[in-house]
């Protein structure tokens, strides 16, 4: 488990860019619930967590694609494929990321780096 | 001085490469429209935030819109990447963000770099210091003024400029424009150059010829002299005048700060470098220049009236019909100009007569802008 930040210094409607490899991002929704997903779209090398977080939705700031915080899953191209998402646990008004054991879906140039090739 | 010596009745106008020559008009950009005040759009056009529009400033386009706190922004159009025009439409509305469409720059209502791709591999790329660069902005009068300079001057020369002209600033705010709901807009495209169309307002001596109708009522602009050529002085209706209209007939609801002085008159100002305003009891005719060419300016004119007048859905048809007609009289004179202004004859210019030696003073502050001195 990995601890992210405590609960109160992550206002609802915000978000926080956790800096693992590959990155994942913690939003606080407007309703009080927390969600972890990969902060990188799946269409191109942009940070969710500076996108615009509506409801249980993030939209991508580049190419509004929608990813729903609860499944991952996307709403509408260009972004084909879901995000992962990963358990999210607050204990002691700590928040805490179990990262997924799953394979990222992540877009061409960060999957070919992470995979040892030139960017 | 011209080789010639002028008489005492005349002086001279600017000679007419002033009015030609796009490398003066571009000194002017440079000197005027980018250095002074300039009144970019109402106020009540940016209703919501996001809501934008996007306008010429001398050589730049300006970026105009209101942000989630609704405080007023403007920016140079540029994006800070590659250079792309960032928004392309005269007017619109963005709901959070302006996106560059080249490649996907996205700055928030604030001007702050939000996203780009690869943005997170780039963390010495500050996002203030790569956000879109502002411009000054104030609101007056119900409209946004924006000022291009890095060091604006004081915002007071806009209105010392009403105080000229009216004598202080109390005469105009009874008037409230600020709260004024802009019942008729009408864009003109006028091929000349826009200290033409200055000039024109400033004077009266062609009204009784070309302007039958305001003169109908407006009597006292047969004797030529503008309301302009004084100060504090509203031009009085006509005995048989009942409003502000094309034919003389019953205007709208009187604006209730208008003082018993000021009914029944009319009030014309001139905002240097583009702006003139009309006042009489029920509506503010407003107009604003944007000078494109040395032989082209679009004006935007706004007709203002009370808030219930134009939810009401009244008739505002026979007001706006009278400077409407007003306006086309004066810009087509201004058109028939425009050409000479590039003829032999009027290479050292025209001559001014007393009820128009004012403009005189207009000449000077275009000169002294240039830094190209006195006439001639």
């Amino acid at each position: 488990m990995i601890p992210v930040c405590l609960l109160v210094e992550l206002p609802r409607g915000e978000a926080y860019r956790l800096d693992i490899d590959p990155p994942v991002s913690v939003f606080h929704t407007d309703d009080g619930e927390v969600f972890a997903i990969d902060d990188t779209c799946t269409h191109q090398d942009a940070s969710l967590a500076d996108g615009w977080l509506e409801g249980c939705e993030v939209e991508c700031p580049l190419h509004a694609s929608k990813f729903d915080l609860r499944t991952g899953a996307v709403d509408a191209p260009p972004a084909k494929r879901p995000v992962r998402t990963h358990e999210v646990f607050v204990v002691d008004g700590m928040i805490y990321v179990q990262p997924s054991t799953e394979a990222p879906n992540l877009p061409p140039c960060i999957a070919a780096r992470l995979a040892g090739e030139p960017a | 001085m011209t080789s010639t010596s002028l008489p005492d009745s005349l002086i001279t106008t600017l000679p007419g490469s002033a009015y030609t020559d796009p490398e003066i008009f571009a000194q002017e950009q440079e000197r005027i429209f980018e250095a002074m005040w300039f009144c970019a759009v109402r106020s009540s056009d940016l209703a919501r935030p996001g809501a934008f529009r996007t306008v010429e400033v001398g050589r730049e386009s300006i970026l105009i819109t209101r942000a989630r706190d609704n405080s007023i922004r403007a920016f140079f159009n540029v994006c800070r990447h590659r250079g792309a025009k960032l928004c392309t439409e005269e007017t619109g509305e963005v709901k959070r963000a302006f996106q560059c469409p080249y490649h996907a720059w996205t700055y928030d209502l604030t001007g702050k770099l939000v996203a780009a791709p690869n943005l997170t591999k780039m963390p010495d790329v500050g996002r203030s210091e790569y956000g879109l660069v502002g411009v000054a902005t104030r609101e007056w009068l119900g409209y946004v003024w924006v000022c291009l300079a890095e060091n604006p001057p004081p915002f007071d020369e806009v209105v010392q400029d009403v105080v000229a002209r009216l004598g202080d600033t109390e005469s105009i705010e009874r008037y409230d424009i600020d709260n004024l709901e802009v019942g008729k807009r009408i864009v003109y495209d006028v091929k000349a150059n826009w200290k033409l169309i200055v000039e024109n307002f400033m004077e009266c001596y062609h009204c009784a010829t070309i302007h039958p109708e305001l003169t109908e009522v407006l009597p006292e602009f047969a004797d030529g002299y503008a309301a302009q050529y004084y100060v504090g002085h509203g031009a009085e209706f006509g005995a048989e005048v009942k409003g502000f209209t094309v034919d003389g007939s019953e205007g709208l609801d009187r604006i209730p700060g208008v003082t018993e002085e000021q009914d029944r008159r009319y009030y014309a100002i001139t905002v240097r470098p583009q702006v003139f305003i009309n006042l009489v009891p029920d509506h503010v005719i407003f107009h604003r220049m944007y000078p494109v060419a040395a032989d082209r300016t679009i004006v935007e004119c706004d007709w203002l009236y009370l808030k219930h007048v134009v939810e009401s859905g009244k008739d505002v048809s026979r007001s706006v019909e009278l400077f409407d007609l007003v306006n086309r009289q004066d810009f087509d004179a201004c058109e028939r100009c425009q050409p000479a202004m590039s003829s032999r004859l009027y290479a050292k210019g025209g001559v001014l007569v007393p009820s128009e030696h004012h403009i005189g003073e207009f000449h000077d502050f275009v000169q002294e802008r240039l830094g190209t001195g006195s006439s001639q």
